[in-house]
């Protein structure tokens, strides 16, 4: 696993329970309080779509942690890091193509956030909602990476750091 | 969740009021299964009313609606989608403060253009969520 610039990583791991989504909230407030508030704000969001994503997907084994969530500030830069195991490749690699369609769309995610938004509007029974890693890219200003050596998957999000003076 | 006009109810960090009988006013944040499905099922019920009473606009105040996941996104989605099919009109009061509402709003709104109708409140506010 690629831990590269991990630096000083705050690490939560994420209980096989629903609302393990609220503790990594807090652990996210935890460990952005010096940034600015529209990085709190952006962090907040990726750990919870994250952490939703880790409680949703993960593999399904008798383990009581669905994975983990890392933050760390590294100067101007945040980074939130997400590591879980997955069932099969196949799985990760589904994960790592959403995660280059989105990295690809550039200042094109507005409009595959849309597209995705009217996929959901025309047809209201698709079962997954998959906004998650759109908003982090679009709301958030986030940079995605995706990483898988079996059997665990890494996605990296980054996005510039503001702090308080 | 059942709303009773005026009377302000939470479920977890969520806040819920029906100020009027076609005015909702949401607060706080929404991140949990059981919030996220005491809100579709609130919004079900709201449609069904305001279906019943043949109102031809229903307003939403999220200006202290902080944060959500994306399954209330989704949830706003299909609410519009069944106003569009119904034939009345949402208006959303946002606070283009919050980044979520600035971004993700106006392409709610591009779903559904004539259905879908915002106010920005860009009045100052002396702390998040509250105006001044």
């Amino acid at each position: 696993m690629n831990r590269e610039g991990a630096g000083d990583e705050r690490t939560l791991r994420i209980a096989r329970r629903y609302d393990a989504v609220d503790d990594a909230r807090r652990f996210a407030e935890k460990a952005v309080s010096s940034c600015t508030p529209e990085c709190r704000e952006a962090v907040r969001l990726a750990v919870c779509e994250l952490g939703e994503n880790l409680i949703k997907y993960a593999e399904q084994n008798d383990a009581t942690e669905a994975g983990t969530i890392g933050v760390s500030i590294d100067g101007p830069v945040v980074r939130v890091r997400a590591v879980n195991r997955v069932s099969s490749p196949s799985d990760a690699e589904r994960v790592a193509e959403i995660v280059t369609q989105i990295s690809r769309s550039g200042d094109g995610v507005r409009e595959l956030y849309r597209a995705r938004l009217i996929q959901l509007f025309q047809n209201p029974t698709l079962p997954r909602a998959q906004l998650g890693l759109l908003r982090m890219v679009f709301e958030g200003g986030f940079r995605l990476s995706c990483t898988f050596h079996a059997p665990e998957l890494q996605i990296l999000a980054e996005r510039a750091c503001g702090h308080h003076a | 969740m059942s709303l009773k006009l005026g009377q302000k109810t939470t479920v977890e960090a969520l806040t819920v009021e029906l100020v009027e009988p076609t005015l909702l006013k949401l607060g706080g944040t929404l991140s949990t299964p059981t919030a996220q499905a005491e809100f579709r099922k609130l919004l079900l019920d709201l449609h069904a009313n305001v279906v019943s009473a043949r109102a031809q606009l229903f307003s939403v105040d999220v200006r202290e609606l902080e944060f959500v996941n994306s399954s209330a996104i989704r949830a706003f989605v299909d609410w519009i989608s069944r106003a569009s099919h119904a034939g009345y009109k949402l208006a959303f009061t946002t606070n283009p403060a919050i980044t979520w509402h600035r971004l993700s709003f106006s392409v709610l709104k591009s779903l559904a253009a004539d259905t879908v109708e915002l106010i920005e409140d860009r009045s100052p506010r002396v702390e998040s969520g509250k105006p001044a």
